[in-house]
């Protein structure tokens, strides 16, 4: 069945492209999994009938905007509309060339987080619901009530900035978002607590488990650069082989190249195929850039990027 | 971190060459005495440091990095200084967070006149690296 929004977008998304206002149209459609959706990219606008819009459109389709060309039309929900804000403050987008679609977001389900909770694969679930602060599951006819918080991906838990600023064309009134920050930084507090040897130890552990098959940067919008220092190779940066010390260094590089620009919206943890708490990472490093320099990524487009600016005295206490 | 008794730190050293290598010059032909912990690179300005470089010192067996420039409104390229503020102050509470001790990425603003202060600041980083112990942090296999 095709909901309000969803006929709103397809409508909206066929006119652009036969008023010849985008050459693209960028958004979601079904995947061959159940519940699960897979990014739309098209030029025709009879595909424009595909486009769906659900509690489970997931990936951060900001990172198709540079490599596509012309003008855009993209579907976005909040967060992904800050990494597109990012793009345009670093001056890899131009405002012009992308038309905004904007979704508001309620937040995005964790299929994963569902099926440990019920003990049961996503193709066993009838069905998936939200209804305000409350997701609803059905299997062979009986609901499993759970509260949205214990099923939202951890990084909407984080979501601070829920309402959509920057849009030219916006799908549907506001949502609410149910957050929860401290769900969101548990394993940050725990790390923190820890002595720092202990702290290396975790990290270590992770990274051990690390293939350096770059999908978190492949994914990443924010990780744009033609050549990334990890393919040099003169000199060469770090070695290619997946040994821990090499991942880690790889990884940590990677959050201090992102920093400011990095949104935590979560795809890299996401796309992570042994489940490195990547977003243990871009949290943490959000918050040390906002303690530091009350800098938010991608919330201004026409502020300098955050290392581009720079106040006469700040920081002044970590400098002998 | 045991404690060895003769623990001798290796200090990698990132100058700028209007100011800190300058400063650390001076120190030379003024004679001035500071521990030889440090082996220096000489950077066109303290705006070249990248967090890789002072990573990749520490993983290439550095016991600290000190990075160190022009005074904030002195640098050569006008901003140099303050962009090289922002990414250090971030290195540094990032690799905290890792759980790289603080200590080992220090940052100094020490001008071309400076020797002096080149040469105190040598001596406490040598001093604090000394109290922290060796980086093993990325020895075992
Ligand atoms: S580093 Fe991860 S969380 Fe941050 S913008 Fe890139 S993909 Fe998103
Ligand atoms: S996605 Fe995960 S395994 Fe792949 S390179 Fe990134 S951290 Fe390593
Ligand atoms: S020229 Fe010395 S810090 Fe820029």
């Amino acid at each position: 069945m095709t909901s309000k929004i969803e006929q709103k977008l397809r409508s909206v998304a066929r006119e652009l492209l036969e008023q010849g206002k985008v050459g693209t149209i960028v958004g979601y459609e079904a995947g061959s999994l159940k519940f699960t959706n897979t990014p739309l990219i098209t030029k025709d606008k009879e595909a424009a009938d595909r486009l769906v819009i659900n509690p489970f459109i997931i990936n951060n389709l900001s990172v198709f905007l540079k490599d596509i060309g012309g003008k855009v039309g993209v579907v976005a929900k909040g967060c992904d509309i800050r990494s597109i804000v990012s793009l345009i403050q670093d001056k890899q987008l131009a405002r012009e060339n992308v038309v905004i679609i904007g979704v508001p977001c309620a937040g995005i389900i964790d299929l994963d987080k569902i099926e440990k909770l019920m003990g049961k694969d996503r193709d066993e679930l009838d069905d998936i619901v939200r209804e305000n602060d409350k997701v609803i599951v059905t299997v062979q006819r009986s609901k499993k009530e759970y509260p949205a918080k214990d099923v939202l991906i951890d990084s909407c838990l984080a979501c601070d900035q829920p309402k959509i600023k920057e849009y030219d064309i916006l799908l549907d009134e506001e949502a609410t978002v149910v957050c929860d920050d401290e769900a969101s930084r548990s394993l940050i507090k725990k790390l923190e607590a820890m002595p720092p040897a202990q702290r290396w130890e975790f990290w270590k552990s992770q990274f051990e488990r690390c293939i350096r098959c770059y999908a978190c940067r492949q994914v990443c919008p924010a990780c744009y650069c033609k050549r990334c220092f990890v393919e040099e190779t003169e000199p060469a940066w770090i070695s290619p082989l997946p040994k821990w010390q090499d991942n880690l260094i790889f990884q940590v590089t990677r959050m201090m190249h992102v920093a400011g620009r990095c949104t935590d919206c979560g795809a890299c943890e996401r796309a992570c195929p042994v489940g490195i708490p990547l977003h243990s990472l871009s949290k943490k490093m959000a918050e040390i850039v906002q303690e530091l320099f009350e800098y938010q990524a991608g919330t201004d487009k026409d502020a300098l990027p955050l290392m581009a600016a720079y106040e006469s005295k700040e920081a002044e206490d970590l400098i002998r | 971190m045991t404690q060895e008794p003769n623990f001798e730190p290796k200090i990698l050293g990132f100058l700028c060459r209007w100011c800190s290598y300058a400063g650390a010059d001076l120190a030379g032909t003024s004679r001035k005495k500071y521990p030889a912990n440090i082996r220096i690179i000489k950077i066109p300005c303290s705006g070249r440091i990248d967090p890789l470089l002072i990573i990749r010192a520490l993983r290439n067996g550095f016991d600290g990095v000190l990075v160190s420039g022009c005074h904030p409104g002195d640098c050569h390229y006008q901003t140099g200084n303050y962009r090289a503020r922002r990414r250090i102050a971030i290195t540094k509470k990032f690799l905290e967070y890792m759980g790289i001790e603080p200590e080992r990425l220090q940052a100094s603003w020490v001008s071309a006149s400076e020797g002096g202060k080149f040469a105190e600041v040598v001596a406490e980083i040598t001093a604090d690296l000394k109290k922290l112990g060796p980086n093993r942090l990325f020895n075992d296999k």
